[in-house]
């Protein structure tokens, strides 16, 4: 059946249109400061590590997990509409509502991440802090610091997973409303986690061990997706619906095809380069060549998580049910 | 208490968008926003086509995602059933926005807070019907009480084939929706 829909104004065709770039980078920054939580913990106590914990390098991660929430939490604050009423989200709990959860969620795990920074720092560092108190908690809490690795692969799965569950539960948006693209967001988190680590990381051993276990995380972040593809295609019409903005390449969803293109391109390439570099012949310092391979797909992982998140949260506010099906 | 529900009788609907004005007129809606509408849908295949005047607006869902979805409890049931907006509560993050399956919600843009359709709330307050109700001149729109058998709602609802929108989402809306009801006193 062919159907139209005429009307005398706009508002007989609505569409929905709320959420923007704004909470785009609030997903992928808290999705990618899990990932750091839980790469960087992996990296203290993973059993292969060599030399004391401290000394280990990447200190700088364990830094940059609560500054890069921050600035992802400074973006979703700057998409509210009464940005002076954000302390409303502490005046009550929700159980049923995961914004809700979200933002106590935040609470528990700044203080984690926090702790977890101080105690990861090495003592050179931690000589140059001048100011007492902080240099009191970083040597108290520094024997902790196996315990607070613990914690931090926990809550930092948690956070990445999180970003994912605040979309999946909208009933109104099929794209979004499937119980595996938490798990997507999971995948990706972290994987930048580990993309960022492999930049930072000085240590060739150190930048080795996430390159070899960044390309089982690219191998699981693809197939969630296009498990998550196919679950759609195989369920209701709304989610079929829902998916063809990236099977259509016409001029009103063509970012959403370019999306799909870059990222079968961008995860596989970084695949390939990464698994160049783990097979390859190593000498005791990485060579200008290695660098090059390991930063470039760390690079194309990072572009590929930031593009799911903006793809995902644009094409999904285009899904709905009736009507305005795409 | 009462449980508020509409009815909209579609073969009544004339498409004069006079309870769009009445609406925006009654509660200073914006005017780049709209509490109801009335879309106008054409199907088939020429030369056989029908039009559906289909009027929509906040459907009051017994199990509204947006009300589960706000994370203040800005958005809340009444005890009438309805669905309202505690502005004061509100902090505009437009989850609600997403989370609805009918798109009747939006921000308003001077104050930030998110609003919709309340079935004129300070009018039911008052005995009165809400705006659009009273001035539909088609009858097209019937508003009541589904608690009370003897309304005129529970009546039709009784003895009239309905439905509403969207049903597959599961929201329990109470906006229904009729067609052939020409008995009607």
């Amino acid at each position: 059946m062919e159907l139209s829909i005429t009307g005398t104004n706009a508002i007989t065709y609505p569409v929905m249109h709320v959420w923007d770039w704004r909470v785009a980078i609030y997903l992928f920054l808290g999705g990618l400061s899990g990932g750091l939580m839980t790469m960087s913990a992996i990296n203290y106590l993973r059993p292969g590590r060599k030399g004391p914990m401290q000394s280990v390098c990447c200190w700088q991660i364990p830094v940059m997990a609560p500054i890069l929430l921050s600035i992802g939490l400074f973006f979703l604050w700057l998409d509210l509409e009464r940005k002076l009423h954000g302390y409303l989200f502490y005046m009550t709990f929700k159980p049923l509502s995961p914004m809700s959860w979200g933002a106590w969620i935040v609470l528990v795990i700044y203080p984690l991440m926090i702790l977890y920074a101080l105690a990861a720092l090495p003592d050179e560092v931690k000589a140059r802090i001048k100011n007492g108190f902080v240099k009191n908690v970083a040597d108290a809490v520094a024997p902790h610091l196996s315990k607070l690795a613990k914690l931090n692969v926990v809550f930092g799965v948690l956070l990445s997973i999180y970003t994912g569950i605040l979309l999946s539960t909208f009933v109104a948006r099929p794209l979004w409303n499937s119980a595996i693209l938490p798990l997507l967001f999971l995948a990706s988190g972290m994987s930048t986690g580990a993309a960022v680590m492999i930049i930072i990381a000085k240590n060739k051993e150190v930048k080795l061990f996430f390159t070899k276990l960044d390309i089982w995380l690219i191998f699981f972040e693809l197939l969630v997706l296009a498990l998550m593809f196919y679950g759609h295609y195989t369920a209701d019409a709304a989610h079929r619906a829902a998916i063809m903005p990236f099977f259509n390449s016409s001029h009103d969803t063509f970012p959403y095809f370019l999306s799909i293109i870059t990222i079968g391109i961008l995860l596989p390439l970084a695949i390939v380069l990464k698994f160049l570099e783990v097979t390859g012949k190593h000498t005791e310092e990485v060579s200008g060549f290695g660098l090059f391979l390991m930063n470039t797909s760390a690079i194309f992982v990072l572009i590929g998580g930031a593009i799911i998140r903006f793809a995902l949260v644009y094409a999904g506010q285009l899904s709905g049910y009736g009507y305005n099906m795409m | 208490m009462p449980r508020y529900a509409m009815v909209i009788d579609q073969s009544r609907c004339i498409g004069c968008m006079a309870c769009v004005v009445a609406c925006k007129r009654e509660n200073d809606v914006p005017p780049e926003n709209y509490r109801t509408r009335v879309l106008e849908i054409v199907q088939g295949t020429y030369p056989t086509l029908t039009t559906e005047m289909r009027s929509e607006l906040c459907n009051h869902c017994d199990n509204a995602p947006c009300v589960s979805i706000c994370p203040t409890g800005a958005s809340h049931h009444e005890e009438d059933g309805t669905v309202q907006i505690d502005r004061k509560k509100c902090v505009g993050c437009k989850a609600c926005i997403t989370s609805c399956p009918y798109n009747v919600r939006y921000i308003n843009e001077e104050h930030g807070y998110a609003d919709k359709c309340s079935f004129c709330q300070h009018r039911l307050r008052e005995g009165k019907k809400p705006a659009c109700v009273a001035t539909c001149v088609g009858g097209s729109r019937i508003f009541g009480d589904l608690d009370d058998p003897e309304s005129e709602v529970s009546k039709i609802l009784r003895r009239v084939g309905h439905r509403v929108l969207k049903k597959e989402v599961g929201t329990g809306p109470n906006i229904y929706y009729i067609n052939q009801y020409p008995k009607r006193a």
